[in-house]
């Protein structure tokens, strides 16, 4: 069943972004449904008319389209990416395949910590590690409380860029749940690779080592990004995370991140994913129990 | 001989003469230097690049201030050569 | 080949850049002024796209272990072969054992060195680019240090005479720029007095300044946001936005205090409001802003922009066209 967006008022903005670049603007607020139209817009892009188009880059709300002004002009542009917006919208979004996968998490890990201290004159409340701040501002009474949030129920990627092999996800609860980072005041100069880290309403996993001024709650066991395409799960593509997959985080001990890095390091690690159709409309009518569903789907032997 | 000669920078930033806030200037005008000697800083893209002698001599005195821009090909001090 | 004896300050292999990949968050690199680089080739004989050294500030030391035609473009940099006086914009024969050097930097930021067959590193998606804060493409992912061997292309016959650019070719570099803008983007975060106060504030660039990015400041304060509530996810300070890609050229204005315009080797997305991109035709000029040098946003319609970009291309094509015997 497709999903029709509610007409948010918000008229889509098609602003130029130099004379190389387009850019399209579906909302100012986060909105899943608007991301997914995004989403869906750049695969029909990709997958019908690429003349003069260079890339199509999606972003949580809003997209760019790199182009060529010597093939096409922004205002043809404009009017061919114009009607495939209408398609779309009168459509309705429509299930559509990818995956779930598991992505373990050490929170509270030491090499994050070691990080995070060294900028405790960068955020709004040193005497606080980032993991207690956030617990705090968003109302949970202990980081244990925090944790379980993040981690029961999953993520959809909504957006790849910054540097290659990252992404941003949002996570699938009602607004109310979302939870809310205030980023640092000042970047750090320093992220460890593989950082778990919230900012704003996007968990992210910094793929390697880069500045970064998103609170750090734990540390991933698993590379998400494998330049060297040494592990299976990259043989295709050094990033492993493309936008509309699934992510469940799960909170993992320090014996897990263990076996898991030895893993890595003999190259017989591969994610715990499986494919799956993910029903927009499903969805939206109830998160609580759909993401029951796709976890279970996630973890069932 | 009494011979002049400009120590340069090749690199445009900031100038520092001393190598942090509460340390002591790397070089007083007045003293004597030798080739490879470190007299100052410039900063560029929060790095720190060494200005350094490439003559033997006294170092009479400085052409810019400490935290001064400077531009590349710039004079930073001058040395009195001695043989 | 080519031996490394003193690297520079930021010496990299640059070529045409590698594009198609910025989906991925993989900036499309490239010679910081691309007509400079472009030229370099034109006057060696290369085909286009060839691969160069950049040079930033200060020129390597570099000794060739076999004859070769070189030529420097860009930034004004004397240019010595064996210590002697060799002129830029021209091409310069160098025999086994030779060293090219350079002198202190006269004007703009980056020179190119172009060299018969081309700096002949392993192309990376496409393309022979150092992106350094990637780690890949170019010499290693890196740039140049003492010690490094550059293996060179095979050289096709060479004209007999050498070639040189007609000196009303040669771009002039200022220490006062203007680079031209489209605005757009998210510039609806500006109120119209912010907005004149960016176009007409004549902002110098700071020290932080190299491929990924072009820090400037100005002795005002912060410029005027629009009033009102924050939207769900975009962050407390009014420069937040929703995180969006970043085009090249994206001026970022954190806290709307100090412009960043982003450059080929920047991060493709991030959180802070942009007021709009520098133009196509004026990246190149945007490449070799002077620190503390001045530069003012003139802003211009996509027509405008369109303009600029057929009179760089045609600008570029007579160059080469005229260059002479």
């Amino acid at each position: 069943m497709a999903l029709k967006r509610t007409n948010t008022g918000f008229n889509t903005r098609y602003t130029p972004a130099g004379d190389e670049f387009l850019f399209v603007e579906f909302d100012e607020a986060m909105s899943l449904e608007a991301n997914l139209e995004i989403q869906e817009i750049a695969v029909r892009v990709l997958g019908e008319d690429t003349e003069g188009i260079i890339d199509i880059c999606p972003a949580n709300v809003s997209y760019l389209v790199r182009y060529d002004p010597d093939v096409v002009t922004f205002d043809a542009l404009v009017q061919r990416l114009k009607k495939v917006e209408r398609s779309v919208k009168a459509e309705g979004l429509e299930p559509f395949k990818t995956r779930v996968i598991d992505v373990p998490v050490l929170f509270n890990d030491p090499w994050t910590y070691e990080v995070l201290m060294k900028f405790r004159d960068r955020v709004q409340d040193p005497s606080k590690t980032d993991i207690e701040y956030l617990a705090d501002v968003n109302g949970f009474g202990t980081v244990e409380d925090l944790i379980e949030a993040v981690t029961s129920a999953p993520s959809m990627a909504t957006m790849t860029g910054f540097v290659p092999g990252i992404l941003w996800s949002f996570q699938l609860v009602a607004f109310e749940r979302q939870i809310q980072a205030p980023k640092y005041l000042r970047p750090r100069t320093e992220t460890p690779e593989r950082a778990f880290a919230v900012g704003g309403a996007y968990p992210v996993v910094y793929p390697s080592p880069s500045a970064g001024g998103y609170p750090m709650l734990g540390r991933a066991a698993a590379p998400i990004y494998d330049p060297a395409q040494r592990l299976k799960d990259f043989a295709d593509d050094p990033a492993f995370v493309r936008t509309g997959d699934v992510l469940n985080f799960r909170s993992i001990d320090r014996a897990e991140y263990d076996r898991i890095q030895d893993e890595v390091a003999a190259g017989t690690f591969s994610y715990l994913q499986r494919p799956i159709t993910f029903e927009p409309g499903v969805f939206f009518e109830s998160p609580e129990p759909y993401c029951h569903h796709l976890r279970e789907v996630l973890y069932r032997d | 001989m009494n011979d002049v000669h400009q120590i340069k920078t090749g690199i445009p930033g900031t100038f520092y003469r001393k190598p942090s806030p509460s340390e002591p200037n790397f070089i007083e005008e007045g003293a004597s230097v030798a080739v490879g000697a470190t007299i100052g800083l410039v900063e560029i893209m929060k790095s720190f690049h060494p200005v350094t002698a490439d003559r033997n001599g006294v170092l009479d005195r400085f052409l810019v201030e400490h935290e001064s821009q400077v531009a590349p090909g710039q004079d930073i001090a001058e040395i009195r050569l001695v043989n | 080949m080519i031996e490394v004896i003193e690297p520079g300050f930021a010496t990299t292999v640059q070529d045409e850049g590698r594009p198609g990949h910025y989906r991925q968050g993989m900036a499309p690199s490239g010679a910081m002024d691309l007509a400079s680089y472009r030229l370099g080739n034109a006057l060696v004989g290369n085909d286009p796209g060839a691969a160069s050294l950049e040079l930033t500030f200060t020129g390597p030391r570099l000794r060739f272990t076999q004859a070769a035609t070189v030529a420097v473009t860009g930034g004004d940099m004397p240019t010595f072969v064996n210590g002697r006086e060799a002129k830029a914009w021209m091409e310069i024969d160098v025999s086994a054992g030779d060293e090219l050097s350079f002198g202190f930097l006269r004007s703009g930021v980056r020179a190119y060195i172009a060299v018969s067959g081309g700096i002949d590193v392993p192309a990376v998606l496409g393309s022979r680019s150092t992106h350094a804060l990637v780690g890949i493409g170019g010499f290693e992912g890196r740039k140049l240090t003492a010690g490094d061997i550059l293996p060179t292309g095979t050289v096709r016959n060479q004209a007999s005479s050498l070639r040189k650019l007609l000196p009303e070719h040669i771009p002039a570099f200022s220490g006062k720029v203007e680079l031209r803008y489209v605005p757009g983007l998210f510039s609806y975060r500006l109120s119209t007095r912010g907005i004149d106060q960016f176009n007409g504030r004549t902002w110098t660039v700071t020290p932080n300044a190299d491929r990924t990015g072009i820090r400037m400041t100005s002795t005002e304060g912060p410029l005027e946001f629009v009033d009102g509530e924050r939207p769900f996810g975009a962050g407390s300070d009014p420069s937040n936005v929703v995180d969006a890609g970043y085009p090249v050229g994206a001026i970022q204005i954190p806290s709307g205090t100090e412009p960043i315009v982003l450059s080929r080797d920047a991060v493709t997305a991030g959180g802070y409001f942009t007021v709009g991109a520098v133009i196509s035709a004026d990246l190149d000029r945007l490449g070799q802003c002077p620190t503390n040098g001045t530069v003012r946003f003139v802003p211009v319609s996509i027509e405008q922009a369109a303009a600029a970009r057929q009179a760089s291309a045609k600008y570029l094509s007579a160059a080469i066209a005229a260059l002479s015997h």
